[in-house]
């Protein structure tokens, strides 16, 4: 999905994401294909048939898809810590690989909106 | 037993009934508001704040006007300060605020402790950091008016963030700004402007007492207050993109505060990386399809808020004490059958 709201591709087949990929990394088709169509099963995709293959589109947007899914994620925010009106909270050290993580995505999307 | 004990008995039955059933009734409200599909976590964020701390203001007020108007006589604790006659009703409700302000001081001292502003400084790389965040305010309209309410701190155990409760002001650590670009600096000062503006400093320590005074209750609330308040870091996330901050550098930003630094005491757990990871995707969200106001809030919920605390404030003077009254008595009768 990351690759679809990226590129901001409003309608794609497998073949698109996969040659987006395939310049990051080695990936198979039939890798792809599974993925998207998981991705379809949970209602995220939508399709419609072009002749042998499906094209598909986003439901929704990623802000939308973030707001679906963000009870989830805030559920876990339990605990009462209550910090004061602070840019962001301090976490732990062990998830110091996770904000490589959130800033090697963030560089990321810097390039992307760059190209 | 000394009619003084009865006050007592009071802010038990308040304690230990009525501010956790009015806990239990607000998680319900906070339930189904948590539950609306439309407009996501950030949907109703003054009503649900109002539930949250309405749910121990009202209660409290309600009691301290109630054990001030509850003389034997009935009379309202006024009669004490007009009229000298009857000082020796006065104990009752006397004693009783007493209790009841050093209970509530208590509760709340670590609270108010831990709202303790930051030390501005004046060195010459504080000095420095003053004039680039004069440069960056100056040459935004948004940020202008907050050009006068920045402080700069060389505490480098403090990145970012605003204190002060009626005039708020927004500190920047020495340290942390160095690790800033202009247009992450500029992005960070877009997102506490929206703290500034919001009273939220405030707003944050009313919701810690509210929840310290309701020692039995406080679980009940706990988790919907961490949700809120997260819930409310992303609304001024938000906020502060519509109003022209980069939502990359913010992003970048938000990342950067978040690493502890070596003197930095590490604060939450893992587990609030969720709520980092959500913020950061909303920003990158952002940086596709720039975001607009979203989400009903609940407008009306501080006036409304205002009027119950009014009616609570006020009720006891118009229909009496009722219920106090009747746990008094009942405390007196229960005690005589027990030691006849």
């Amino acid at each position: 999905m990351d690759v679809v709201w990226g590129k901001q591709l409003s309608s794609f087949a497998v073949g698109d994401v996969l040659a987006i990929l395939e310049k990051q990394r080695d990936i198979a088709y039939t890798t792809v294909m599974t993925t998207v169509t998981r991705l379809y099963e949970k209602g995220i995709l939508e399709r419609e048939r072009d002749g042998k293959r499906y094209l598909y589109s986003p439901k929704l947007s990623r802000e939308e898809f973030l707001q679906s899914t963000a009870r989830e994620v805030l559920d876990e925010a339990v605990g009462g810590h209550q910090a004061m009106a602070m840019l962001a909270e301090k976490v732990s050290e062990a998830s110091a690989g996770e904000l490589d993580d959130l800033e090697a995505l963030i560089q990321k999307r810097r390039e992307e909106l760059d190209a | 037993m000394i009619e003084a004990t009865f006050p007592l008995l009071g802010t038990a039955f308040v304690v230990l009934i009525v501010l956790p059933a009015f806990a239990l009734l607000a998680k319900a409200g906070l339930v189904m508001l948590e539950r609306d599909e439309v407009g996501g976590p950030l949907h109703g964020l003054n009503l649900r704040y109002v539930l949250l701390t309405g749910s121990s203001a009202l209660p409290v007020a309600w009691l301290l006007s109630a054990g001030l108007h509850q003389a034997e006589t009935g009379k309202s604790a006024l009669a004490c300060l007009l009229d000298h006659d009857t000082a020796e009703l006065c104990f009752e409700p006397g004693f009783f605020a007493l209790m009841l302000a050093g209970a509530i001081l208590a509760s709340s001292i670590g609270v108010i402790r831990r709202h303790r502003g930051v030390r501005a400084s004046s060195s010459d790389a504080a000095r420095t950091l003053l004039q680039r965040v004069a440069r960056i305010t100056s040459s935004d309209p948004v940020l202008a008016g907050l050009g006068d309410r920045v402080v700069v701190t060389d505490d480098d155990g403090f990145a970012l963030g605003t204190h002060g409760l009626l005039k708020p002001r927004v500190f920047v650590g020495t340290a942390f700004a160095e690790r800033l670009s202009d247009e992450m600096l500029a992005s960070a000062l877009g997102h506490e402007a929206e703290h500034v503006r919001a009273l939220d400093p405030l707003r944050y320590l009313i919701l810690q007492l509210a929840l310290a005074v309701n020692p039995f209750g406080r679980f009940l609330l706990e988790p919907h207050a961490a949700r809120w308040q997260a819930a409310r870091e992303a609304h001024c996330d938000r906020e502060a993109v519509i109003l022209g901050a980069a939502p990359l550098p913010l992003a970048d930003a938000i990342v950067r505060a978040a690493r502890p630094g070596a003197r930095e005491v590490v604060a939450l757990g893992a587990r609030d990386t969720a709520v980092l990871k959500f913020r950061i995707g909303m920003l990158l969200a952002f940086s596709e399809r720039a975001p607009a106001r979203c989400c009903h809030q609940g407008p009306s919920a501080f006036p409304v808020a205002f009027v119950l605390l009014l009616i609570a404030l006020l009720l006891p003077h118009q229909t009496g004490t009722a219920a106090l009254d009747v746990l008094h008595t009942g405390a007196e009768h229960a005690l005589t059958y027990f030691w006849r």
